[in-house]
């Protein structure tokens, strides 16, 4: 009966690997991280906010116990954001093996909803585990505006991502100095339904306070302004390149980029 | 002659009581083929409900259940209907008790959820190209095993009622498939326990 009760506290008993049932402290990760967040002060000097920028963590996770250990030896890193595709099948078990590794980071961590998040019950499970799939924070005189672009889970249609709510986080930059735009799928991509591409780009062109637009899904670094309109779009390494990115930002939009190579080649 | 007598005598009455005992070790009456099972987890629902049919000189039990997942548990209410079978290599009498144990059965399970979030294939979901992604989020497979013991009852009618209480560690294809491209995922963090009663009459 003892072994029984330990098994069952060890997560064993499993329902379904589609189940979105999770122990209380594993609930909104993303409410309980940025109340911490809060409080933190900023760990880099005057009004610069230092943050380690990395994508795809799915069935990576060699790689993430690598990146963790990399990412701990930095100095000055306020937080580090996980661009989407935290799992690869969408089952509540690889949020869990992820989470498990992340929350060894000495800082906290974010994440945007991924395209292989919202596979099978991925959606109702990655709102059980983070939260909202869009959602807002303000860090260091930043506006950071986190949304679902992933649009072909939802078989396009014009609904996602929602360009409404993200032209109205973007007009709203009241107390900010800057404001960052984080997604999985970037809209040059064709994961991204391809009916909203001018009404987002023309959002992210209307906000003068917009640094850029950060986003994974392609496993790479790429950086450019592909809508020839002054908007910088970057997408990130996935966990397999063994390279991540240290993104620092100061002033009104400037910014540095800095490429970590980690793991056994580095 | 006198001793002769005896000595059939003897083992005439030694016969008596051994040769129906003897005739119960050659073909001992058995439990029915059909059985019902009661089964909670293991990836199957809370609780699955279902039932089969003993094949193989009773060391195969093919069956069908079907589980219940409930919207706490989900976030959507969803039925699981499995199909599985079990191998019971060797199930030992206890002494001369009624109880049999099985120090381990294995099996291997196909199953499929239902609700439109779960593709059976990434063509059927009809907005991916082929190959997208690869795995059917609606059918699982994998394979389990586990300890079984068995109580067998009276012979009441044509067969000895039997009932199983039966647990199962097991784990699934997508699991399997992220523990061999990592070294850091453990055996334990991919298994998934599960259990239940079989019965027959």
């Amino acid at each position: 009966m003892l072994a029984l009760t330990g098994l069952v506290g060890c997560s064993l008993v499993e329902y379904s690997p589609n189940q979105t049932h999770l122990p209380t402290a594993e609930r909104g990760l993303t409410t309980q991280t940025l109340a911490l967040l809060q409080q933190m002060p900023r760990a880099a000097t005057a009004d610069t906010v230092r943050f380690v920028f990395v994508g795809d963590t799915q069935r990576f996770y060699d790689e993430t116990e690598q990146f963790v250990a990399s990412v701990n030896r930095q100095r000055a890193i306020d937080f580090v954001f996980v661009g989407g595709d935290i799992s690869d099948f969408g089952l509540l078990r690889e949020f869990r093996w992820v989470h498990q590794r992340l929350q060894q980071l000495r800082v906290p961590y974010l994440t945007v909803v991924g395209n292989h998040d919202l596979v099978g019950n991925g959606r109702a499970i990655y709102q059980s585990i983070y939260g909202p799939l869009n959602y807002t924070f303000q860090y260091g005189g930043t506006k950071f505006i986190c949304l679902d672009t992933n649009g072909r889970e939802y078989g396009f249609g014009a609904q996602v991502p929602d360009v409404a709510w993200l032209r109205q986080q973007l007009q709203d930059t009241t107390g900010s100095q800057r404001a960052v735009v984080l997604s999985h799928v970037p809209p040059t991509d064709e994961d991204f339904d391809p009916a909203l591409i001018p009404t987002y780009t023309a959002a992210l062109r209307g906000c003068s306070r917009l640094v850029f637009h950060l986003s994974g899904h392609v496993h790479r670094y790429t950086a450019g302004q592909p809508f020839r309109d002054g908007v910088t779009y970057l997408t990130t390494y996935s966990l397999a390149k063994h390279r991540y990115h240290i993104i620092s930002l100061w002033g009104q939009r400037q910014f540095r980029l800095e490429t970590v190579t980690y793991g056994p080649d580095a | 002659m006198g001793q002769m007598r005896r000595v059939l005598l003897g083992l005439l009455a030694y016969g008596s009581v051994i040769l129906p005992m003897q005739a119960q070790t050659d073909a001992p009456p058995q439990a029915g083929p059909f059985f019902l099972t009661l089964h909670f987890a293991g990836g199957t629902g809370l609780v699955a409900l279902g039932g089969g049919y003993r094949v193989a000189h009773q060391r195969l039990e093919p069956e069908v259940l079907v589980g219940y997942l409930p919207r706490r548990l989900a976030g959507h209410r969803a039925a699981i209907i499995t199909l599985k079978t079990s191998y019971i290599p060797f199930s030992p009498r206890l002494g001369h008790s009624r109880w049999e144990v099985s120090p381990v059965a294995v099996g291997g399970f196909i199953n499929y959820t239902t609700g439109s979030q779960y593709f059976l294939t990434n063509n059927s979901a009809g907005r991916y190209r082929p190959g997208y992604y690869w795995w059917s989020a609606a059918v699982r497979m994998g394979a389990f095993a586990g300890p079984r013991l068995t109580h067998l009852g009276h012979l009441s009618g044509r067969y000895v009622p039997k009932q199983t209480l039966y647990a199962e560690l097991g784990t699934n294809e997508l699991y399997l498939v992220s523990a061999l491209t990592n070294r850091s995922l453990k055996l334990k963090e991919i298994l998934t326990l599960g259990g239940g009663v079989k019965g027959s009459w």
